[in-house]
């Protein structure tokens, strides 16, 4: 039996290496140098779109994160990744992260719209600003800005882009042999920004893409992610411990969307979650447990001692997270992780080591653990409750942990009326269900806009 | 199998052609200009042809005038990748401005561009002359030319650092000990200069060639002592035999200078083959191009070159050379240079000049029989004018069709060209060695690993 008309989830992968798993990379079936093997994250791109997933997603920061002993570090820049992987690939839609403090909008919107040409209207950008000093002192800068100038770009930077973007019509090259006019002048525009952070004349050097505008994805969760999230995002990555945490992160999120004059419908919500999947429960938890056994614990304290703005030695293994923590009001970097682990911790009165283990499968996200039916239980339930519009899968082991997934999960998501069986279009805003923007500056012509 | 020097060629790609009419002809693929199909198969054609590497020209900007011609850009690392996915053997080659990256972005892409490809990037080091660019990334003004290189010359510096942060032994990945680098073979590059300060290192494992090749496509006097410095293979323009013996010999000259080994640094002119079973059918074909251009569009083109506006003035009367005086960046331009040079040798009329021009933009056109062409070639490559060619077909695809169905196999009977690749990498293709890491011979650094 086959229930019509259900609301639909939106599922993307999440590709990290060799899985979410900070420890995922020891287990035998692994391969050690998956993150600069592009075969690796092709054949996962094709996995995924074998499940008929929205999309695949990298996330990116411009800086080698610096416990290289540990794990797995060093990846291949995203964007170019992204179109070897479109080569591979037909339908799935493709999202990288790129930063709008260390990049500049002309050359940003640029790689973005090429993915977006090269993909046939497949690409999507997660809008970061990168918290950290570390990724400051290659840029030339002592440290990093502060958290609200770094938003405060961000939101300037998007504008540029939507400009740019926007700067050639959908029509503007006709490319006419016979008459010998390639280009409609008129059709072509400088943008001519002049703002705090930018100043940008236009237009960009590449005609309109199939999307118009590659997707805007965001994932911070603190106050100024959301609110930069409410006015531009088309779909929101977040890391949520608790279904009453994301049914009121989803209002929250919703109602700011309403409040900005957008329908609340154009902005999709995908809490992550992190997968272990066993043909029985037990097999499930034997693979959780052997996972959180290869931690190697020095190291992942010292991460955390990072996060916490603490010393390590501060974070005894056995006893629980000191009393005396800043206010999240004192964080300048990654606000919104920073609040969910101390709440987590606290909430459950976990040690250091508990706690170390709980984040080191998804570094904050959740953990659902057991069998292909209580895992489709699980996302059916936070979708039913208003706390998702879908799912951020991140397997904790890749490939095998996203082939447990699209094999197992995904069909019983699929007879449940939750999940297409096939894709209906062919770009990610079709996957989506979200409309392709007209352009702001130019006359729609209606077969452009439907294209 | 013949063991002699052997010529080393590119495919220099545009999209429609390198004919500034190309896009007009009948045989052009101007639908496909923005389909990476078409690119991926150009470049497996040229991989077939066992060519060493194609290349895409970029910058970040567009001519204000569309009107005539398509001039927009695909991105050269997205594109490049897309193509890297198509192919397994032929070297990808893209520009990238030193002016409008910053230098560990760009570091990066080409490390990412060079794992993907397993070995085969290679960066053209430009400086962007285009004007236009400067708008784009909230400057005033063009900066001028020799702040350009000088921002270029430490740009390379820090990229170089960059790409040896890691050293080809920091992947430990033991898998039953849990160490999957050895910090102590990564390194911190603490780059402080007058144009950048990057503390690094880079987030991407050295990559199979080292360092992508570096590439330089400037002839300015500014652009030669970078190009003598720095780069591996040099793209230049020269309209006759004579010029590029003397840049050849000039360049290499200081390389050798500067204690580089000559054979190091490749010196690869454009040329633009228009093939005929005949010469006379050779010229018709060129004919048929020229016609189908649009003085309005060229004009606009030797205005940016020569400081001159020409709309006006009887196409066929002679070129106006007294209106002409170089000044500024276009005194240190070596294609402004190149133009200048044509009018005091040949008197052209201004239409002439255009159709000269309208060719290549510049570079060595040449129409003839397979033989003809082939003969050229040769003859620029066993008198010191050349190490090989980026071959700059007039219209894309039949214009290199043509060469490689005609012309290559004369190549090849004569010796002069490869078969089969002898090797997987760029650096392998065009015979260059692979640097090890500049921090590879640090033994001040403590080990982790006892």
């Amino acid at each position: 039996m086959t229930v019509i008309d259900r609301r639909k989830l939106h599922l993307n992968a999440f590709l990290m290496s060799t899985g979410h798993h900070e420890a995922s990379w020891r287990l035998p079936e692994s391969n050690v140098h998956a993150n600069t093997d592009v075969r690796h994250f092709q054949r996962l791109a094709q996995i995924a779109e074998r499940g008929k997933l929205d999309s695949i997603f990298f996330a990116d920061s411009p800086v080698l994160f610096s416990d290289v002993g540990r794990r797995p570090a060093g990846s291949l820049e995203p964007t170019v990744l992204l179109t070897a992987i479109a080569a591979a690939t037909e339908r799935i839609g493709l999202i990288a992260t790129a930063s709008t403090t260390y990049n500049d909008p002309f050359n940003l919107a640029r790689r973005f719209a090429s993915v977006d040409h090269v993909s046939g209207g497949r690409a999507g950008w997660n809008v970061v600003t990168t918290a950290g000093p570390d990724a400051a002192r290659n840029f030339g800068l002592e440290d990093q800005p502060a958290h609200r100038d770094r938003y405060e770009r961000a939101a300037e930077f998007l504008e540029v882009a939507y400009k740019l973007w926007d700067s050639w019509d959908d029509d503007a090259a006709p490319a006419d042999k016979a008459s010998g006019v390639w280009g409609d002048n008129d059709k072509v525009r400088p943008i001519d920004h002049a703002g705090r952070h930018f100043t940008v004349r236009g237009p960009l050097n590449l005609p309109r893409s199939p999307q118009g505008r590659p997707l805007i994805v965001q994932a911070g969760s603190s106050e100024d992610g959301k609110d930069l999230a409410a006015r531009y995002a088309e779909a929101v990555f977040t890391a949520q411990q608790t279904v009453e945490d994301a049914q009121e992160f989803y209002r929250d999120l919703k109602n700011r969307t309403v409040a900005v004059g957008r329908d609340p419908d154009t902005l999709k919500i995908l809490p992550g979650i992190v997968p272990v999947i066993g043909a029985t429960e037990s097999e499930a938890l034997r693979l959780e447990r052997e996972l959180d056994e290869l931690i190697r614990p020095e190291y992942a304290r010292a991460q955390l001692a990072r996060t916490l703005r603490v010393r390590p030695e501060d974070l005894p293994l056995d006893q629980r997270l000191p009393a005396d923590l800043p206010d999240e009001d004192e964080i300048e970097g990654a606000k919104s992780r920073y609040t969910l682990i101390v709440t987590l911790a606290r909430r459950e009165q976990l040690t250091v080591r508990e706690l170390i283990g709980r984040l080191g499968g998804g570094r904050g996200h959740r953990t659902f653990t057991g069998t292909p039916e209580q895992v489709a239980d699980a996302l059916e339930g936070w979708f039913d409750a208003g706390a998702a519009d879908g799912f951020n899968i991140m397997p904790a082991v890749l490939p095998s942990g996203l082939e447990a997934f699209v094999d197992h999960v995904v069909p019983i998501l699929v007879q449940r009326g939750l999940f297409r069986s096939d894709y209906a279009g062919s770009t990610l805003r079709e996957h989506y269900g979200l409309p392709r923007p007209v352009n702001r500056y130019g006359s729609a012509t209606p077969e452009a806009v439907s294209a | 199998m013949s063991t002699a020097r052997q010529l080393k060629l590119n495919l220099f790609v545009y999209p429609g052609g390198h004919h500034e009419a190309a896009w007009r002809h009948p045989d052009s693929a101007i639908d496909r200009v923005l389909d990476i199909e078409y690119y991926q198969d150009l470049a497996r054609h040229a991989e077939a042809e066992k060519l060493d590497a194609v290349f895409f020209a970029d910058g970040p900007s567009l001519a204000d005038n569309i009107r005539y011609a398509s001039r927009f850009r695909l991105e050269p690392f997205t594109w490049l990748s897309g193509i890297a996915a198509a192919t397994s053997r032929i070297g990808l080659i893209g520009t990238a401005s030193t002016t409008y990256l910053e230098p560990y972005n760009a570091a990066r892409m080409f490390a990412s561009l060079d794992h993907l490809s397993k070995g085969r990037a290679g960066w053209n080091i430009v400086t962007t002359g285009a004007p236009d660019a400067a708008y784009n990334f909230g400057l005033d003004g063009h900066p001028v030319h020799a702040d350009r290189y000088d921002r270029a010359r430490e740009f390379v510096d820090v990229v170089t650092k960059l790409w040896d942060s890691w050293e080809d032994e920091a992947l430990v990945a033991d898998e039953d000990s849990g160490l999957f680098a050895d910090p102590g073979r990564i390194h911190r590059i603490d780059h402080v200069g007058r144009h950048f300060r990057v503390r690094g290192p880079l987030n991407t494992p050295r990559s199979p060639q080292g360092r992508p090749v570096y590439v330089q496509a400037g002839s300015s006097e500014d652009g030669r002592s970078f190009a003598a410095r720095y780069a591996e293979a040099i793209f230049t323009a020269h309209q006759t035999i004579e010029n590029a013996q003397e840049f050849y010999s000039d360049i290499k000259r200081r390389a050798a200078g500067i204690g580089r080994d000559p054979s190091q640094l490749l010196v690869l002119p454009g040329i633009s083959p228009f093939i005929g079973s005949t010469e006379a059918e050779a010229l018709a074909l060129k004919e048929e191009f020229d016609e189908l251009t649009q003085p309005a569009y060229s004009l606009d083109l030797l205005r940016r070159l020569l400081g001159v506006d020409l709309s006006g003035y009887d196409l066929d009367g002679p070129f106006p050379r007294e209106l002409v005086a170089l000044e500024g960046d276009r005194a240190d331009s070596s294609r402004s240079q190149l133009v200048l040079d044509i009018v005091d040798r040949e008197h052209p009329t201004i239409r002439q000049l255009l159709h000269r021009f309208a060719g290549a933009r510049g570079h060595w056109v040449v129409a003839g029989t397979p033989e003809q062409v082939a003969d050229e070639i040769t003859d620029w490559f066993t008198t010191g004018a050349a190490d090989g060619f980026n071959v700059m077909p007039p219209w894309l695809t039949g214009g290199f069709d043509a060469f490689a169905e005609h012309v290559l196999p004369l190549l090849r009977a004569r010796g002069l060209f490869r078969s089969e690749y002898s090797g997987s990498t760029l650096r392998e293709h065009y015979g260059l060695t692979r640097p090890p890491s500049g921090f590879a011979d640090d033994t001040s650094i403590e080990r982790n690993l006892a």
